[in-house]
């Protein structure tokens, strides 16, 4: 019986999590209205502008309609970022799953 | 030569296969160790999984041979959940490579329910052995069940971590449904016999 209560209690309190952090905290993929991929910058200039401006880039893909990039911000923060594909605009950054930047 | 094939030392060999292979290919290029966080925390929950599911099994179709061969088996597929989650954490803190911003992040919800599923995986792994049962007596079977909160903390830690669920419910659904046809068939046994107590003499 101790047992099940205990258990009622860690259900609670994950409850509790979901019902303060609204679903938005966790990444939710982002997506990008972008057009056609011609007309896209590459993911090699975005990478590069990225490294210019103090990032650590570990990878990149798209997804989403954008590219999703996994580094280290010039902070030193390890992140999962979304940018435009065209404007490379930073639209999203999210720390283990918790957003730090959102546009 | 069925009897070496049914060896438990074999079954250890197979269960570290992945391990290997991911170990390998760290020691080749340790920048995979990116890469390799994901798939390592993959093998830990499937480990736990499948030690998992032996006993909702046995409450649904009873003692049967097969059963026992992987309740025997159970105590190794638990520790090495653990195993591969000690992996999980190396390959992490590689990764990661700085030890300011791996304390920054185990404040974070997605990463601390992490650590602590970890932790209890680690206690039920240091005691899964015939010496602490007999020490710990009842207590051995409480700490055991330990592994129903860290399941869960394992699957808010993968949700929170990816930012999607479907990952997590491919694998943690099926153990789920099991868990909750247990639940049924015991609540069933449980009013059957209130109800036969109850029934007039």
């Amino acid at each position: 019986m101790k047992f099940s209560q205990a258990m009622m209690a860690v259900a609670a309190a994950t409850a509790m999590q979901f019902a303060a952090s609204p679903s938005a905290e966790a990444t939710g993929k982002m997506k990008c209205e972008a057009g056609p991929q011609s007309s896209w910058k590459s993911r090699n200039d975005l990478e590069a502008k990225l490294k210019k401006d103090g990032w650590k880039v570990k990878k990149s893909k798209v997804d989403g309609g954008c590219y999703e990039v996994y580094g280290v911000t010039p902070e030193g923060q390890n992140v999962e970022a979304y940018f435009h594909p065209v404007t490379m605009e930073k639209l999203l950054v999210a720390q283990r799953g918790k957003i730090i930047f959102k546009k | 030569m069925l009897r070496f094939l049914n060896a438990l030392p074999l079954f250890w060999a197979i269960l570290a296969i992945p391990a290997a292979v991911m170990l390998v290919t760290f020691a080749r290029d340790p920048v995979t160790a990116f890469d390799l966080v994901h798939p390592s925390g993959e093998f830990s929950v499937r480990m736990m999984i499948l030690a998992m599911m032996v006993s909702p099994l046995r409450a649904i179709f009873g003692r049967r041979r097969w059963l026992d061969w992987w309740l025997a088996r159970r105590r190794s597929l638990g520790v090495a959940a653990f195993g591969y989650g000690m992996l999980h954490l190396v390959f992490y803190l590689y990764d990661m490579g700085d030890w300011g911003q791996i304390a920054e992040e185990a404040l974070i919800f997605s990463i601390w329910t992490g650590y602590v599923a970890l932790l209890i995986f680690a206690a039920m792994a240091l005691t899964s052995n015939a010496a602490s049962q007999r020490a710990l007596r009842r207590n051995w079977k409480r700490l055991q069940r330990l592994v129903y909160p860290a399941a869960l903390l394992i699957a808010l830690h993968w949700i929170y971590v990816d930012g999607e669920w479907q990952d997590m419910a491919m694998h943690l659904v099926p153990l789920l449904v099991l868990e909750v046809a247990r639940l049924i068939i015991m609540f069933n046994k449980r009013s059957g016999r209130t109800g036969q107590q109850l029934a007039p003499r």
